[in-house]
């Protein structure tokens, strides 16, 4: 399952660097596309603006197939204040190209699952596959606009896995 | 009507900031700061590498219980009073464009041995000059040595 979840995030991060090249963040030390897995970063008080999280949370198994398909659900969590130059009154704008990010991004909904244990990745033997992207509904707080969206990811569990 | 006469800082507030932590039980407390080297890799992004975390002490500070409500299941808050001067230093040392921004890179602090997590940064200011950083932490969770 952690091979699936590498993979998607990879994935994504590749993606957006080609999508939006501008869409970057510095997160300890380094500046690199704006996305990020939450569960390996330091814990952030306020969320980071302007960027994507990646949170897993939901885990289903189909152990009634030859190969275990797990079905793994991934929150992208994003929050905008907009930009300094506009006082933050672009912020539905900033969120709308946001938005549209997301549907790029996830676009091809499959990715050939990797080994990112190993150096270089090494490639697996299936694929990793999501479903379309289910947005929720934008939530303000304060000046910052936030949204989540749903993704599942279904990736099989290869021998070499178990 | 404006009030336009000069009032240049002698620098008076952070000493007397930094007597009175040394007096008052100033210990020392070390940033958790991302290595000089950054890892960029793949692995470093997805949790696989070590982080190899710089500390960086900031002396003198007082490390106090916050007087907060405290909720079911919620780990307890601390208050560090920083001296602004050992900030300066730090800061100058490692090149930050200012406090908030070497505050927003640490990834915690570590004190007698025990990381806590930065909740919320503040600091108190007399003639433009900040002379005392108040950090609300919050114990870290994982019971690991550091």
């Amino acid at each position: 399952m952690q091979n699936a979840k590498d993979t998607f995030y990879i994935t994504l991060r590749s993606r957006l660097a080609t999508v939006n090249p501008e869409r970057t963040m510095m997160v300890r030390a380094v500046s690199r596309p704006g996305i990020f897995v939450q569960d390996a970063e330091a814990p952030m008080a306020q969320p980071l603006l302007d960027a994507f999280a990646l949170n897993w949370t939901a885990l289903a198994a189909d152990v009634q197939l030859p190969a275990i398909l797990t079905q793994m659900t991934c929150e992208i969590q994003y929050a905008t204040a907009g930009t300094q130059n506009n006082a933050g009154l672009d912020r539905g704008r900033a969120l709308e190209e946001m938005d549209y990010e997301v549907l790029k991004i996830l676009y091809p909904y499959a990715s050939q699952k990797m080994n990112y244990t190993q150096t270089p990745a090494a490639a697996m033997e299936t694929m990793v596959f999501w479903s379309e992207p289910e947005f929720g509904p934008a939530v303000t707080i304060r000046d910052r606009l936030n949204r989540t969206v749903k993704v599942t990811v279904y990736a099989f569990q290869e021998q070499a896995e178990l | 009507m404006a009030d336009l006469s000069t009032q240049n800082s002698c620098g008076i507030a952070r000493c007397a900031a930094t007597a009175l932590l040394r007096a008052n039980g100033g210990t020392t407390a070390c940033l958790q700061m991302p290595p000089l080297q950054s890892d960029s890799s793949d692995a470093g992004q997805l949790g696989l590498n070590a982080p190899g975390f710089l500390s960086l002490p900031l002396s003198p500070v007082v490390f106090r219980k916050a007087r907060v409500a405290m909720q079911d299941g919620q780990l307890p808050k601390y208050e560090l009073l920083v001296s602004a001067d050992a900030v300066i230093a730090q800061v100058s040392q490692i090149q930050a464009r200012s406090a908030q921004a070497l505050f927003a890179q640490a990834c915690g602090v570590v004190v007698a041995g025990k990381l806590y997590l930065i909740e919320a940064v503040s600091s108190s200011e007399t003639q433009g000059e900040a002379y005392l950083y108040r950090l609300l932490l919050q114990e870290a969770c994982g019971e690991w040595p550091v």
